[in-house]
């Protein structure tokens, strides 16, 4: 979905990398420094989360189900008597692990096809924008639901399904930013002491563009790990037994009423993930939009 | 502007055209045989015998050549005949609009939830930017943007339904069961929403007629109302479409958990069962919607505004 439209203009780099530089994190926005704090929280959780687990976390004790908080259990157990504060631990790795990959594919190839269109021009250009406008308008969890129906669910199908959508929003921000970029005189300066057109794309262009994409990779983390929490919570993400705070969620609704911190405490752990990226990629450009 | 127009239209048939190409394979591309697969589906026997397997490919016309069975598929789905449902036995075409009509009605509803609230709260935040409504709503919409509705939705079924009993918890029977996931729809949409509105109304209220305005003596409120709503419309009216076509079908787990007949928990069951027909008909509504609305889009930014038009070099 195109939902790039709604995000801020981007500040466009207004100094070529001879001039002179203001030191680059002069003032950062309060999001960017809560948000890089709470990802901090959350990324050693995760990597530690298997090492800090008290219990093992598939570890299945059929008489101790859905307990309340106790000693033992910090967070209780759920409805087959497994550890909730072991599965939390654990439980983040599968959406995390796909919406960075995903969005380090989109970012890569959007922003290559964005500034290599712009560069080109012509049929090249019109071929590549033609593609945008027809897959930005894609929604990605159908896209996705089809995908997993064809070649069943896993890593690979997900990655593929939600990098065909993603990479669109940053072939239209990069080749924005580079028609812009390439209307500066230093470019023009390259172009005339006989630059190549890769020397300019990787010496110039990417370098000056690369603050707003980046910006864009961040504000749609959040989202790319929502969505595929959403499918692992109707069955089609991750599969059972592996601990997946959406999946965990989508198990425990039956229970709600008896044990609602089983729903509660996983979709927090989602919230808080993608909040932090999202305020950083917030934080990231405002800091930038500043003079 | 007709240039542009033909451009696009054409893009748009070419688009359709491989939508259907794609949708015509489906079955081919997973399990391998559609006999096989329409066989597995009636009858709950895995091993089927050779001579069955031959006369249902008969009956099926599957032995004829790829591309008739693609123009014979085309036609009938032209006519709006997409064939039975394995599963339910019911023409899918009747399938399809039911659950479009249900998804449009939840979707609309979520989408006027998350406008009626984003329209003054984008306003408020644009009138004094840095100001202090302007600082609430930036962190509200970026709180919003990361809540997941599988977390709103189970907890509104707790808190509303469960505790308080003053909504359903689920189904789709009458106005009360549409509050809650339209609610939990409207969550997304309305940061989004209120996000784009504040751009829009900072840029608006920056235009020099809005200082003229203003020196007329007209007051702030009058301004706003007169002369800034409206001009800063058109990014909105935008967002609005691109959600309206990302949420029929992408309402999928809302629909799922509130056990709503819409789009998306058809092509979900669909995928579940198996159940070709309807993914094959799902997967070029949803496509072609999303692909038609977005092109409308586009026609109407360029009608309504001029400016645009030239840089499309009609």
């Amino acid at each position: 979905m195109a939902l790039e439209a709604a995000l801020p203009d981007a500040a466009l780099p207004s100094r070529s990398p001879q001039a002179p530089r203001r030191p680059r994190f002069a003032r950062p926005h309060w999001t960017l420094v809560a948000g890089a704090l709470l990802l901090v929280l959350v990324a050693v959780t995760l990597c530690l989360g298997p090492t800090l687990a008290p219990y093992d976390p598939t570890a299945q004790t059929l008489i101790r189900r859905l307990k309340p908080p106790s000693e033992a259990h910090w967070l209780g157990t759920d409805h087959l008597g497994r550890d909730v504060l072991s599965r939390l631990l654990v439980g983040g790795h599968f959406a995390v692990i796909i919406a960075a990959v995903t969005l380090t594919l989109s970012a890569v190839f959007g922003t290559l096809i964005g500034v290599i269109s712009s560069r080109k021009g012509g049929l090249v250009d019109e071929i590549a924008m033609r593609s945008v406008d027809l897959l930005i308008s894609f929604p990605e969890v159908v896209v996705a639901i089809f995908l997993i129906a064809l070649l069943g669910p896993g890593y690979g199908t997900l990655i593929l399904a939600l990098t065909v959508v993603g990479w669109t929003p940053f072939a239209r921000l990069a080749r924005g930013l580079a028609i812009e970029i390439n209307a500066k005189p230093y470019i023009r300066a390259a172009e005339i002491l006989g630059c190549s057109r890769r020397f300019i794309i990787l010496r110039h262009i990417i370098p000056n563009a690369i603050g707003p994409i980046s910006a864009m990779a961040f504000l749609r983390f959040g989202h790319k790990m929502i969505t595929v929490g959403g499918l692992s919570y109707i069955g089609l993400g991750i599969q059972p037994p592996h601990a997946d705070w959406a999946a965990m969620m989508a198990e425990a609704q039956p229970y709600i009423e008896r044990a609602p911190l089983l729903v509660v405490c996983p979709g927090l752990a989602i919230f808080l993930t993608a909040l932090s990226v999202t305020w950083i990629g917030q934080g990231l450009s405002q800091t930038g939009d500043k003079p | 502007m007709w240039h542009f127009a033909l451009r696009r239209g054409t893009v748009l048939l070419l688009t359709l055209l491989l939508v259907s190409i794609v949708a015509f394979l489906i079955p081919y591309i997973g399990e391998g045989d559609p006999a096989l697969l329409v066989l597995r589906a009636r009858i709950a026997d895995p091993n089927v015998d050779q001579t069955t397997l031959e006369a249902m490919r008969h009956h099926l016309g599957l032995d004829r050549p790829l591309a008739v069975q693609y123009f014979a598929w085309l036609g009938d789905a032209l006519r709006g005949d997409f064939g039975l449902s394995f599963i339910r036995r019911a023409p899918v075409a009747d399938m399809l609009g039911g659950a479009l009509l249900v998804s449009i009605t939840l979707a609309l509803s979520a989408l006027l939830i998350a406008l009626l609230v984003s329209a003054p709260l984008g306003t408020l935040a644009a009138m004094r930017p840095g100001g202090r409504a302007d600082t609430a709503a930036t962190l509200l919409t970026q709180t919003l943007i990361a809540v997941p509705e599988y977390w709103m939705a189970p907890m509104g079924i707790l808190i509303f339904a469960l505790w308080l009993g003053w909504l359903p918890s689920a189904g789709w029977d009458g106005p009360s069961s549409l509050v809650l996931p339209a609610l939990v729809l409207a969550l997304r949409p309305l940061a989004y929403f209120t996000r784009i509105i504040r751009a829009a109304m900072i840029d608006v209220l920056d235009a020099p007629y809005i200082t003229a305005a203003r020196s007329r003596g007209l007051g702030l409120r009058q301004t706003v109302l007169r002369h800034g709503l409206r001009n800063g419309a058109m990014p909105v009216i935008t967002l609005f479409a691109l959600w309206l076509a990302g949420l029929l079908g992408g309402s999928v787990v809302v629909e799922v958990i509130f056990a709503i007949p819409g789009m998306g928990r058809l092509i979900y069951e669909a995928v579940i069962n198996k159940d070709i027909p309807v993914l094959q008909a799902g997967f070029v509504a949803i496509v072609a919607l999303a692909v038609v609305i977005n092109t409308l889009v586009d026609l109407a930014y360029l009608a309504i505004n001029p400016a645009l038009r030239h840089s499309h070099g009609a």
